[in-house]
């Protein structure tokens, strides 16, 4: 017997024949190259056998010949299933379109939540996540990812501190974290005011208690600047010293800067991949082909596909390739001083309080070598040394 | 007369040369499957068909199969393949084919 997927894909028929002179039509058949199968013997003229549909049109001029009457039974196989399938294709629409609405609603954004906000705050997340194009009504993976989101409403919206952002099902869960706006409440506890490093004071500001130093003077680390304590000696009154003791005061640094540099930077070409994830396997949908650059870095976003509450082993994945090019930076040796000095000012600026201020810098020290220019450089700060230290009353200085 | 030296030589070749006589001699090669299946090549055409009986044509003589409820599974210009219940293979031959 011939394969008998073939057959059902080409679709057989059943063929009823009756007269005289059967096996010779049968023979006639055969010899002509048509493919017959499961003859069966009805009665003493008929034969019941089955063929291909398309050799059936064909043997019709074969029985006239003969002196056969032939007629059709039924028909089976691909084509013909297809045909009832296509006839009654509004409920395979209905069923593909049921799934397809489901699918689309289960992986829409049903929800935003925002816990921990004030409502002006809650307002301007809300707009942001708006101007982002996280809104209700939206599917999921054509908006960012949660990190994304993340950066997006801490970058963008000022009140915030922390925003954890979080996915569950079809609702987006943020948890917030304001920055304390209110200031801190006034010390109250009597406290003076000490030198919180060496300096040359410059300037001096106090709103409550007793001067102890004077401008121009030098003071050691830990020195009292202003005190807490007035009023007689044997009777003295406590109080928290306040004010602002701002002195000069001396920083070293060291800075290193290679006079080349390599970065890899991106140049603004790139390649869109989009494809689908099932189990392990990858289908490309879209953005075919090789990528022809020579250095490249690739960014994947993958979004999981719901269905209801469950998730698929289907994701879709968002690639974005971006090409990378060598730069070299050189500098002369001019230019090369000028960055490390900038460098120096930075990290001395880092390490201040923001009210500080650089009165003046004097390189000390400088050298050429491994291709690196080594800065050595003294700078003079102006800044506020006054910290606060609490009198305790058993022990009144 | 030329006939019969044809079919010596053949014969012959066969013998000496060691390849099968089906193909040499142009003889039906039946293959059956316990009762239930039988698969003739090389036959030269239906002559009757019932579910009782299967007569074919061979080159020299006809091939009998006698038994029951015969479906002919696929069939061929020179093959056959017959299921039922075979009870009897007999050989007709009005004049001998296949003997030496």
């Amino acid at each position: 017997m011939k394969n008998q997927w073939i057959e059902f894909l080409y679709g057989k028929v059943t063929v009823k024949v009756s007269g005289k002179g059967l096996e010779r039509f049968i023979n006639i058949l055969t010899r002509n190259g048509h493919h017959i199968w499961h003859v069966k013997r009805h009665g003493t003229e008929t034969v019941t056998f089955k063929m291909r549909v398309q050799d059936a049109m064909k043997i019709r001029r074969f029985a006239r010949k003969s002196g056969c009457r032939i007629s059709f039974l039924q028909r089976s196989g691909a084509p013909f299933l297809l045909r009832r399938l296509l006839k009654n294709s509004g409920f395979m629409l209905g069923a593909a379109a049921f799934l397809f609405i489901i699918f689309i609603l289960s992986n829409m954004i049903w929800g935003i939540e925002i816990k921990g906000a004030k409502p002006a705050t809650e307002y301007q997340i809300r707009k942001e996540l708006d101007k982002m194009g996280v809104k209700i009504g939206k599917v999921q993976f054509l908006v960012e990812n949660v990190e994304g989101i993340q950066r997006h409403l801490t970058d963008n919206v000022n009140a915030l501190t922390w925003v954890g952002v979080e996915l569950k099902g079809t609702t987006y869960h943020l948890q917030v974290v304001e920055k304390n706006e209110p200031k801190k409440p006034e010390q109250l506890s009597p406290q003076n005011l000490i030198a919180k490093k060496k300096a040359i004071i410059v300037k001096m500001f106090v709103e409550t208690g007793q001067k102890v130093v004077d401008l121009n003077d030098h003071v050691e680390k830990g020195q009292l600047l202003v005190s807490g304590v007035y009023g007689q000696e044997d009777n003295p009154e406590l109080t928290a010293a306040k004010g602002e003791v701002w002195g000069e005061t001396w920083y070293k640094s060291h800075v290193e800067l290679p006079l080349v540099t390599n970065f890899k930077v991106y140049n603004g070409k790139e390649k869109q991949k989009y494809s689908l994830l099932i189990g392990n396997f990858q289908i490309p949908v879209w953005g075919f082909g090789k990528n022809e650059f020579k250095n490249y870095e690739t960014e994947q976003n993958v979004y999981k596909i719901h269905f209801l509450k469950w998730n698929l082993p289907i994701s879709y994945i968002h690639k974005t390739i971006r090409e990378q090019e060598e730069y070299q930076r050189s500098y002369t040796h001019k230019e090369a001083e000028l960055n490390a000095l900038e460098l120096a000012k930075k990290q001395i600026k880092s390490q201040l309080d923001e009210d500080a201020m650089i009165k003046d810098e004097k390189i000390l020290h400088k050298t050429i070598r491994n291709g690196k220019v080594i800065l050595d450089i003294h700078f003079k700060i102006i800044e506020n040394i006054a910290i606060g230290q609490p009198i305790s009353k058993e022990t009144p200085e | 007369m030329a006939k019969k030296w044809g079919q010596r030589v053949r014969n012959w070749m066969a013998n000496k040369m060691d390849l099968p006589q089906d193909v040499m001699m142009d003889l039906p090669r039946i293959t059956m499957i316990g009762q239930i299946h039988i698969y003739v090549e090389n036959h030269r055409g239906l002559l009757a068909f019932t579910d009782k009986e299967l007569r074919l044509m061979l080159k020299k003589g006809q091939l009998l199969i006698k038994g029951k409820s015969f479906v002919i599974k696929a069939i061929l210009p020179e093959e056959i393949l017959l299921e039922g219940k075979i009870d009897q293979v007999i050989y007709i031959n009005d004049n001998a084919g296949g003997t030496k």
